[in-house]
C-alpha cells in the first residue's frame, strides 16, 4: 500500500485550487480541511501548508530568501542579493525573510530552500578553526 | 617553543584561503534511538556523511521522498528538533596513514587509546566496490597460524575468507588472537574489529597482543557494547578500509571481524528502527548483501595492480550449535571455508576444540606448503578413518590387529593437534611433528606422554636436523638426505625419550 505523503496531499491542493475564483477557492479550503479531519491528518497541516507554499512559489517563480545579518539591509544591499538570487534560481521575485542575528559578526547568510550561502564573520572562522585543527 | 606555534599559526592562517561555497541543510524533524529523521537535504546520496549543528557525524541511509533517516554516529542526546543538518557530499571517510599500527581507533577512525591524535594524510571511504576479477589473483601463498589444526587440515590462503564459527566460549576468539601472534615476522599486517564486544575484554585483549608483540603490526577497531548499534555497523567497513590502505601499498592484511552476528543485530536494531520491512528472524531484507560486500573486499590481487591481499576470518557465533540459522548460513555460504568449534569437544580437553571432519577450506590447500601437504594428506585420512572405527569399535569387543593400529593411530593425532592458547607453533615444527606421527614413530609412545615427546622431538630435532630445517625454509619441501637425518634424529631422540 503506498503511503500518502503531505507532498501529495500538498500537490492535490495546489491542483485543485489552480486557477480557480476567490469563492472556488474558499469552497475548497472548506473541503481540504474536512478531507484533512476524515483522514485523521489534521495535526499535518502546517507541514502540509508549508509544503504548499513551496510549490506555489516555484510554480509562480517566487523564491524566499531568509538573509540573516548583523544589521539591517539597505535598499543597494537588496537590490544586489535580489539580482544575484534571480539569475541563480531563475526567479522573477524574491521575497526578503531579514533576521537580524548578531552572532554572526559580520556579513550575511542567505538561505533559499534547503540551500545556504553563508559569507557571515561566524562562518569563517569556523572553517579557519577546522582547517588549522587538521593541520597543526 | 611557543614561538614556533605561534610562526605555524601564522603561516597556516597565511596560507588559508576561504572557498564561499553553497551549502544543502536540512532541519533535524525528531531524534531517537540513534536515529535522526531530517527534512530538506534535497539532493543527499545514500550513505552520504552529514554533520549536526553540534559537530556530531552521521550517515544517511533512507532518503524517503520527505525525509532522510540519518544514523548518528556518536553521542546523539545532544542533538535537537530543529536542529541545522548539513550535507558534506562525501561518502564517510575514515583517515588512514602508517601511524594507525599499534592503535585502537573507534568505528570513524578516532583513537581511544589515550595516546594522543593519530596524524593521518589520507582518509578512505568506508564503503568501497570490491576489487574487480580483472585485478584479482588465485590464492597460493599460505597463511601461517601458528595452529596445527588449522595449518595441516585446514590451510588457509593469502586473500581468503574463512569462517571461524562456534557457540560460546567455545575459543573462537582465541584462536583468532592465536593466528594474530603468529604474524610476527610473517610481513603480515593485522586488523582486529572488535563489535559489540565488552571493553574489559578488548583490554585484556590488547594487552595480551601488547605482550606477545603483536601491536607493532596490529590495528584495533572498537566498537563497544555501550556505543550505538551504528558503531557496530560501521566498524567492519571501517576495519576493511584500514586494510585496503595496506593493501594498496602491496602488503598482505589479515582481517578478523568478532563477530559479525553481532553485527547483524546492530544493522537489524538500526533497520527496524528506519521502518524497513523485517524479513526472517526480524532481519532486513539486504542482510545477505550486507556481509557479502563486507566479505567481497578481502582479495588477493594481482602484482600488475599492485598486489597485496587480505585475508579475512568473520566470526559467527552461533546457539545452541544451530549453524541453520539465518546469519550463519548466510555468512558460510559467502566465505571460502569454516573452521567448526564444538563445545563437546572444548569440555573432552580438545582445545583447540576445532571439529576437523566438518570443518573445510576450500581454497586453502593450494597455498599449503609442499612438506606440509605431504605430512597432512595422511594426517586427514587417518582422523577420518579414527572417526569412522571409534564409533564403530565401541559395540565389539574383538578388533583386529590393523583396526586397533589405527584406533591407537588416531589417539595421537588427536592428542598431537592439541594446542594451548597464545602458543603458536612454527610452520617448520608442525612439520616435524606430523612426520613423526604420520610415519608411525609415536605409535608406540604413550598417548598421555604425546605432549612430552612432542616438545623434546621439536627441540631435539632443531639441535639434530639442521639440513631438514634448511630444506623446509628455503625450498618448502625436503630432500632424502634431510629426511634420512630427521629420522635418525627421531630415532635418537625416541630411544632416550624411552629410557
Amino acid at each position: 500500500m503506498t503511503v500518502i505523503s503531505n507532498n501529495d496531499i500538498a500537490r492535490a491542493v495546489y491542483l485543485v485550487s489552480k486557477d480557480k475564483s476567490h469563492s472556488e477557492q474558499v469552497k475548497i479550503s472548506i473541503k481540504v480541511v474536512e478531507f484533512l479531519s476524515r483522514k485523521r491528518l489534521l495535526s499535518k497541516s502546517s507541514d502540509i501548508l508549508s509544503r504548499l507554499s513551496k510549490i506555489i512559489n516555484k510554480a509562480e517563480g517566487r523564491v524566499v530568501a531568509r538573509v540573516s545579518s548583523v544589521e539591517k539591509l539597505d535598499h543597494k544591499t537588496k537590490l544586489h542579493i535580489s539580482h544575484g538570487l534571480k539569475k541563480r534560481y531563475s526567479a522573477e521575485e524574491v521575497i526578503f525573510q531579514e533576521n537580524i542575528d548578531s552572532k554572526l559578526i559580520g556579513g550575511l547568510r542567505i538561505q533559499v530552500n534547503d540551500e545556504i550561502i553563508d559569507t557571515s564573520i561566524k562562518n569563517k572562522i569556523g572553517q579557519l578553526q577546522e582547517h588549522l585543527t587538521k593541520s597543526v | 617553543m611557543s614561538n614556533h606555534i605561534v610562526e605555524n599559526l601564522k603561516k597556516e592562517i597565511e596560507n588559508f584561503s576561504l572557498q564561499l561555497k553553497v551549502e544543502k541543510v536540512g532541519q533535524v524533524m525528531e531524534v531517537f534511538d540513534g536515529i535522526a529523521k531530517v527534512s530538506g537535504l534535497s539532493d543527499i546520496k545514500s550513505s552520504e556523511m552529514v554533520t549536526f549543528a553540534g559537530g556530531q557525524v552521521g550517515v544517511a541511509l533512507n532518503l524517503e521522498e520527505d525525509a532522510v533517516g540519518v544514523i548518528v554516529l556518536g553521542e546523539f542526546s545532544k542533538i535537537k528538533e530543529g536542529d541545522e543538518v548539513k550535507a558534506t557530499g562525501k561518502i564517510l571517510e575514515i583517515p588512514v596513514s602508517d601511524n594507525i599500527l599499534g592503535r585502537v581507533v573507534n568505528a570513524i577512525g578516532a583513537p581511544i587509546d589515550g595516546k594522543g591524535a593519530i596524524k593521518a594524510d589520507k582518509t578512505y571511504p568506508i564503503e568501497k566496490v570490491a576489487p574487480g576479477v580483472v585485478t584479482r589473483q588465485s590464492v597460493d601463498q599460505p597463511v601461517a597460524t601458528g595452529i596445527k589444526a588449522i595449518d595441516a587440515i585446514i590451510p588457509v590462503g593469502r586473500g581468503q575468507r574463512e569462517l571461524i564459527i562456534g557457540d560460546r566460549q567455545t575459543g573462537k576468539t582465541a584462536l583468532a588472537i592465536d593466528a594474530i601472534l603468529n604474524q610476527k615476522g610473517q610481513n603480515m599486517i593485522c586488523v582486529y574489529v572488535s563489535i559489540g564486544q565488552k571493553d574489559s575484554k578488548l583490554r585484556k585483549l590488547g594487552a595480551r597482543l601488547e605482550a606477545g608483540g603483536a601491536m607493532d603490526y596490529t590495528v584495533i577497531v572498537s566498537a563497544g557494547a555501550s556505543e550505538a548499534a551504528a558503531m557496530s555497523y560501521i566498524a567492519p567497513y571501517a576495519g576493511v578500509s584500514i586494510a585496503e590502505y595496506f593493501m594498496d601499498k602491496g602488503k598482505d592484511v589479515l582481517i578478523i571481524y568478532d563477530d559479525l552476528s553481532k553485527h547483524a543485530v546492530a544493522y537489524r536494531e538500526i533497520s527496524l528502527l528506519l521502518r524497513r520491512p523485517p524479513g526472517r528472524e526480524a532481519y532486513p531484507g539486504d542482510v545477505f548483501y550486507l556481509h557479502s560486500r563486507l566479505l567481497e573486499r578481502a582479495c588477493r590481487r594481482n602484482a600488475k595492480y599492485g598486489g597485496g591481499s587480505i585475508t579475512a576470518f568473520p566470526i559467527i557465533e552461533t546457539q545452541a550449535g544451530d549453524i541453520s540459522a539465518y546469519i550463519p548460513t548466510n555468512v558460510i555460504s559467502i566465505t571460502d571455508g569454516q573452521i567448526f568449534l564444538e563445545t563437546d569437544l572444548f569440555y573432552k580437553g580438545i582445545r583447540p576444540a576445532v571439529n576437523v571432519g566438518s570443518s573445510v577450506s576450500r581454497v586453502g590447500s593450494s597455498a599449503q606448503i609442499k612438506a606440509m601437504k605431504k605430512v597432512a594428506g595422511t594426517l586427514k585420512l587417518d582422523l577420518a578413518q579414527f572417526r569412522e572405527l571409534e564409533a564403530f569399535s565401541q559395540f565389539g569387543s574383538d578388533l583386529d590387529e590393523s583396526t586397533k593400529k589405527q584406533l591407537e593411530r588416531g589417539k595421537r593425532s588427536v592428542e598431537v593437534l592439541k594446542q594451548l592458547q597464545y602458543a603458536p607453533v612454527k610452520t617448520e615444527h608442525q612439520v616435524v611433528v606430523f612426520y613423526a606421527l604420520t610415519k608411525g614413530f609415536m605409535d608406540d609412545v604413550p598417548v598421555e606422554r604425546i605432549k612430552e615427546f612432542e616438545a623434546g622431538l621439536i627441540e631435539y630435532s632443531e639441535r639434530n636436523a639442521k639440513v631438514f630445517y634448511k630444506e623446509i625454509t628455503d625450498t618448502k619441501m625436503w630432500t632424502e638426505k634431510g629426511e634420512a637425518e630427521l629420522k635418525k634424529a627421531i630415532e635418537d631422540f625416541k630411544t632416550s625419550f624411552q629410557k
